[in-house]
């Protein structure tokens, strides 16, 4: 017999709470080490860096890396950071507004041809990104987008998947407070945005962090429709440092953290958020 | 959250007429087709246009007649390229069959790799203090929110020939370490090319948050109530593990899985930067493929259609093995 506990023996301490705790400082050390092995190297000198066998940490700690990458007028890292910051919000703002729009007339309206509609969303989310990026690449070719700003936003406006994900919400709040508004003179559009909308901050933070996160790191679909510099991202940005620089490796090292930096301090204050999405996706 | 694929098949219950109703009906209406004619246009509208020039000989910069370019210089072949794919001697068919292989390969080491780090890390997780918990799974989430591209620059310099941190780590402990990670097509172990690890081992180390924070809530979802029921019967801790939560997690774990074989298939950035599809092609993947044939040479995209078309079919068949899981009902 177990001798009762009151806080319940879960199966981790098969390994004792020493044990457990080991293989938890373990793992720490693998996730972070390699962070960390390229924070301490971008504060090297060139020389350091050059140095075989390296030092682990630097001698001389300096940030010329990141004054250069800053200061530099041919690194356009201002001009990039702001078109991926421009982009990232664009798409949040729109992507939240046809998510919850959507998702409010699935969950709550009956219409013919509702589920035909429906099963299109869901069909939508099946479809892999790289199984339409050729056509997708014609139809901006098309359109006259190529090689502006407009080819990462346009064709993203709408995403499947957050229309399902704030259907799933918008049907678990309750229609007597929209009849109530609804006989008190209130449009159906007024319903969506004073009555519905108010009561959906937690989803919509999660799919507004998680569009973010998304558009912010995504590296493929900008790869095949930009080729101006200034109208690079950051991951593009990163490439051509990666490729340009390859013989300045402090420079590279210091761009990874620069771009690293923003999203690691948004992600401090809102990780709760982050996990409760990644642990829906999964169960979509 | 489980979808149920035949509630959608069921007929729809439609309140009985009424100007009420009406109005809000035309408002559903007014309201969802501009959203489901875009849809349309950036998603349904490509998929079938992909499928339709994989059985085209189809290049953008020739100018075909008729409609989107089909027809004249951008002619019809039927199922040509799909059977240039599978037997063809070309040297695109011959790197794609080779990617195929690689692709599969990669999601076989990636899976049980996977697993092997996140289950008994979260296991261990799910049993400390609220507090710490938070912690750990903050920390173990961080590769995952990081950009693949700077992942990428992370583990180039992890496996710098020589003088990177591994090398340095193997010299540490007293093995010899390889004279080159990324790019010695010789170096083989278990019929596994060296620089095909390095790339499980990259994207495991940025992928494994995900399947880690999900094993960990399944965990935290069984009832206590179960636990304390076993504990009453005189279970011990090994025989509760086995027989209560073992059982309990295996939908989870079978569900994870496919996501996981899922993504896998898709991975495109440490392959097309860190590896770099090589040495001699030991990295090239189904996806990288599609993208060099699409983007970078030629503009064959007739070919790299039927590829994206073989991708998909993959791709829909694993999310049918999902949905049947997620239809599967189950009560703790």
């Amino acid at each position: 017999m177990q001798p009762s506990n009151n806080k319940l023996p879960s199966a981790g301490f098969l390994l004792g709470k020493s044990g457990a705790y080991t293989v938890l400082i373990v793992g720490l050390v693998a996730t972070l080490l390699p962070f960390f092995y390229i924070i301490v190297s971008s504060l090297k000198t060139d020389a350091e860096l050059r140095k075989t066998p390296p030092d682990f940490f630097p001698q001389e700690p300096t940030f010329q890396h990141y004054t250069t990458i800053l200061t530099d007028d041919r690194i356009p890292i201002e001009r990039n950071v702001m078109n991926s910051v421009i982009i990232s919000l664009a798409r949040v703002a729109i992507t939240l507004f046809t998510s919850s729009y959507a998702g409010y007339i699935f969950a709550k309206y009956h219409f013919k041809g509702k589920n035909l509609a429906f099963g299109a969303i869901l069909i939508q989310i099946m479809i892999p990104f790289q199984v339409v990026m050729i056509p997708n690449y014609l139809l901006v070719v098309r359109f006259g987008l190529i090689d502006s700003l407009w080819a990462l936003i346009v064709p993203s406006m709408v995403d499947a998947f957050g229309i399902f994900l704030m259907k799933q919400f918008i049907e678990s709040l309750p229609a007597e407070l929209m009849d109530a508004a609804r006989i008190d003179g209130a449009s159906e559009f007024g319903i969506y945005s004073r009555i519905v909308l108010p009561q959906m901050g937690p989803p919509l933070a999660s799919l507004g962090i998680f569009t973010f996160m998304y558009t912010w790191n995504d590296y493929l679909w900008p790869l095949i429709v930009l080729t101006t510099p200034e109208k690079r991202t950051i991951p593009l940005l990163l490439v051509w440092f990666q490729t340009q620089h390859s013989s300045n490796l402090g420079l590279v090292l210091a761009a990874s953290i620069l771009t690293l930096l923003p999203i690691f301090f948004v992600y401090i204050f809102v990780q709760r958020w982050i996990v409760d999405q990644a642990t829906q996706s999964a169960f979509r | 959250m489980a979808v149920s694929i035949s509630s959608l098949f069921k007929k729809e219950v439609v309140g009985d007429g009424g100007k009420l109703m009406a109005g809000q009906r035309r408002f559903a209406y007014t309201s969802l087709v501009p959203i489901l004619l875009y849809m349309g246009l950036f998603t349904l509208f490509p998929i079938t246009f992909a499928m339709v020039m994989s059985f085209f000989s189809y290049s953008p910069i020739r100018d075909g007649s008729g409609f989107l370019d089909l027809g004249g210089a951008n002619p019809f072949v039927g199922v040509a390229n799909y059977i240039e794919l599978f037997t063809g001697t070309g040297k695109p068919a011959e790197v794609f069959r080779l990617a195929v292989k690689n692709t599969f390969l990669f999601t076989a080491l990636v899976l049980p790799l996977n697993l092997l780090v996140t289950l008994p890390l979260a296991v261990v997780l799910e049993s400390i203090g609220e507090r710490f918990k938070t912690f750990f799974r903050a920390i173990y989430f961080l590769p995952t929110i990081s950009s693949s591209v700077a992942v990428v620059i992370i583990w180039e310099y992890m496996y710098a020939p020589g003088w990177g941190l591994l090398s340095l780590m193997f010299k540490a402990v007293g093995l010899v370490p390889p004279k080159s990670w990324l790019s010695d097509p010789s170096t083989i172990y278990f019929g596994v090319p060296l620089a095909m690890i390095c790339v499980v081992v990259a994207h495991v180390w940025q992928d494994f948050g995900y399947n880690l924070v999900i094993f960990v809530a399944a965990l935290q979802s069984i009832p206590k109530t179960l636990r304390e029921a076993a504990r009453v019967d005189g279970a011990n801790v090994w025989q509760e593990f086995w027989l209560i939560v073992v059982p309990l997690l295996r939908r989870t774990v079978l569900l994870t899985s496919v996501l996981t074989v899922i993504s896998s298939l898709q991975v495109f950035v440490i392959f097309q930067l860190l590896s770099r599809g090589g040495p001699q092609n030991q990295t090239q993947t189904l996806v990288l493929s599609i993208y060099e044939n699409a983007f970078r040479f030629a503009n064959n995209v007739g070919l790299a259609s039927a590829m994206s078309m073989i991708l998909f079919i993959i791709i829909l068949i694993l999310t049918v093995v999902q949905f049947r899981i997620l239809r599967t009902e189950w009560e703790y």
